[in-house]
């Protein structure tokens, strides 16, 4: 009797987990089937959030079949890749700079379907086009803003992994701090991991303790814990920054501004163009000047801001538009 | 400053490794192998957070951890006691369910792509005054009660261990179960009720990172935690005293980590993450030889 129950518990057990992942089918009777490879949890008001937007735009607007699966090594890549491409997939899309590398070496295998990698690089082929994001544009205003408004003169930066991508963003915000406050300090860290969220608040603390009064993150779930320890600090006020994905609302008192990517729109666009049969690989570029990128600053947080900073930041944003200011850190 | 800074993440980083470490040892005492504490805790932080979010109350939140992770763990008591399945296997099984069921549990309860929900943390229950002491404050004040919890619990379960028949039962029935069948106890009950101990003291550590530490939910927020833990055990070889001292161990390198990242070293991080890992395997190469007794036996 209690084998019985017990295999029944977690016969449902494994149903219930089952079920999180998303169906992997495409439906019938739909013409475009889109796929999303996530590197972590679609549930972190953040970068993964913002391709699972994406994609429920996608399904949404073009009346697609969406997929979805949350993928952590390069075996899983590989494995997600094909399994979606062998079911005849028209779009897959690698959420992040990690997937490039797989997607080129699976592009021949599957012709007829399309491999959209955001923060890739370079088109391979036909098939393999890149959502080049610009991330160090709205960071270098970010940078600036902490520059301008720091007491300290330290700023401190929590990354998930340490890929390009994420130094690119790092890059940009040191130089905007720099730029305005050439003697002041940008910390880096990494944690290893895109969910740690407590380690994510130590390292910020560490930071705090080093001085750091402004912090911007690329760390995915995990920047729970930056946000956190700049809203925890008593002895002086820290501010932070989101990033991807306008991440204000999360913590209003504590999140000045976030430099913020229309992934979704970007995603969509795409995604359209294929449905229409206009389709041409090419590289997708998500910068200030087509207005794919932006600062976004919090309204409730506004008032810290002086007209005179808010001046200096415009300025920062126009000479990025006009393709006039150089990043000397970033190493595109 | 920044010494007592390190002291203070010590501290923080330490106490749910020993909370999950002490639950181990028990089990591990008794006879068997968890390698599911990874997934009790995070069923234990899911649980903490959801409750605290829908009913305003860490506390409930806390009783909500201790009691969804002792489930869990009952869970896993049930196969490998009951049914005879290998504790791996289970265990392995488990925290595949625990990472599934959490995730999926929290994307039903709040949307998909997250609202992060900041829920009401446990936080000290000292007064202001204390907590804000210069040094007596952040190491000794500003911390849940389940810190000092975790620290008192070291004495108190060695000496429950070594000096009381509920004691010499778990050991016998990890060192010697025949021994204590013929006595006429059941090993079975036994192993169950060490079970159940680990049960609570993961779901203790679980709240600690969710509730206590991170204040919200982050899918596979244990980043390998229950798996350091594990490590801590067998390096302490189910010692007590050492399950506190190699606690402290890998918290404290931790924390240093994440000063050393912080100071702005040219050390390469990927160098400095390393720290706690080589730490394991020198302290395992120290630790870890077997002696001529094993403190537990699988499968027995």
């Amino acid at each position: 009797m209690i084998r019985l129950i017990t295999v029944l518990a977690v016969a449902m057990l494994i149903l219930l987990t089952a079920s999180s992942h998303a169906d992997e089918k495409p439906h019938p009777g739909k013409d475009l089937s889109v796929a999303l490879l996530s590197p972590g949890p679609i549930s972190d008001a953040g970068w993964n959030a913002s391709g699972y937007e994406g994609l429920l735009a996608i399904e949404k607007e073009l009346k697609a079949s969406i997929s979805q699966v949350e993928t952590k090594t390069p075996a899983e890549f590989e494995e997600s890749f094909r399994t979606f491409g062998d079911r005849g997939y028209r779009v897959i899309f690698g959420h992040g700079f990690e997937f490039q590398d797989t997607a080129e070496e699976l592009r021949e295998e599957f012709p007829n379907t399309i491999f959209v990698i955001t923060n890739g690089q370079e088109v391979f082929g036909d098939n393999v086009v890149p959502l080049k994001l610009y991330l160090e544009e709205p960071s270098y205003l970010c940078g600036v803003l902490a520059g301008m408004l720091s007491r300290t003169g330290v700023a401190g930066c929590v990354g998930g992994m340490d890929f390009p991508a994420i130094r690119w963003c790092f890059s940009g915000f040191r130089d905007g701090f720099l730029s305005v406050r050439p003697k002041g300090k940008v910390l880096e860290a990494f944690i290893n991991s895109w969910e740690d969220v407590g380690a994510a608040r130590e390292a910020a603390m560490a930071q705090i303790a080093q001085g750091a009064d402004f912090l911007i993150h690329n760390a995915d779930a995990a920047s729970t814990g930056v946000f956190l320890a700049a809203r925890e600090t008593r002895s002086r006020k820290v501010y932070a920054f989101g990033t991807n994905k306008d991440q204000n609302h999360v913590m209003p008192q504590t999140i000045l501004a976030s430099a913020v990517l229309d992934i979704p729109k970007a995603m969509l666009g795409l995604a359209r163009e294929v449905a229409a049969g206009q389709f041409k690989p090419r590289a997708v570029t998500l910068t200030l000047k087509t207005g794919t990128a932006s600062l976004v600053i919090n309204p409730e947080l506004a008032y810290v801001i002086p007209p005179a900073v808010m001046k200096k930041v415009e300025e920062a944003s126009e000479a990025i538009r006009a393709g006039k200011l150089r990043f000397p850190s970033v190493k595109r | 400053m920044i010494g007592i800074e390190v002291a203070a993440a010590t501290i923080r980083l330490t106490v749910p490794l020993l909370l999950a470490a002490l639950g181990e040892m028990w089990v591990q005492r008794a006879g068997l192998i968890n390698v599911s504490i990874e997934g009790a805790m995070l069923i234990g932080a899911f649980a903490g957070v959801a409750v605290s979010h829908l009913t305003e109350s860490a506390l409930l939140g806390l009783v909500a951890a201790l009691v969804a992770s002792t489930f869990f763990c009952l869970l896993f008591g049930l196969f490998t006691i009951r049914l005879r399945v290998n504790p791996i296997l289970v265990g392995t099984a488990l925290n595949l369910i625990a990472l599934g069921l959490t995730g999926f549990l929290y994307r039903s309860l709040f949307g998909a792509t997250g609202r992060t929900m900041i829920v009401p943390p446990l936080r000290s229950l000292a007064p202001e005054s204390l907590r804000e002491l210069p040094v007596a404050g952040p190491l000794l004040f500003d911390h849940t009660p389940l810190v000092p919890l975790a620290f008192v619990l070291v004495p108190v379960m060695a000496y429950i261990l070594y000096e009381t028949r509920t004691g010499l039962m778990v050991r016998a029935a990890g060192e010697n179960p025949e021994a204590l069948e013929a006595a006429g106890l059941s090993v079975n009950s036994v192993r169950f009720q060490a079970v159940l101990v680990e049960g609570v003291l993961a779901g203790a550590a679980g709240a600690y990172l969710s509730l206590a530490h991170a204040h919200t939910f982050i899918e596979g927020m244990t980043a390998g935690r229950g798996f350091l833990a594990l490590a801590i055990v067998f390096s302490a070889r189910c010692i007590p005293l050492r399950v506190l001292a190699i606690s402290l161990l890998f918290g404290s390198t931790l924390a240093v980590q994440f000063q050393l990242q912080a100071s702005g070293t040219s050390v390469p991080h990927q160098l400095i993450h390393m720290l706690p890992y080589v730490l394991t395997l020198v302290v395992l190469a120290c630790f870890g030889r077997p002696s001529g007794r094993e403190t537990w036996k699988l499968g027995s």
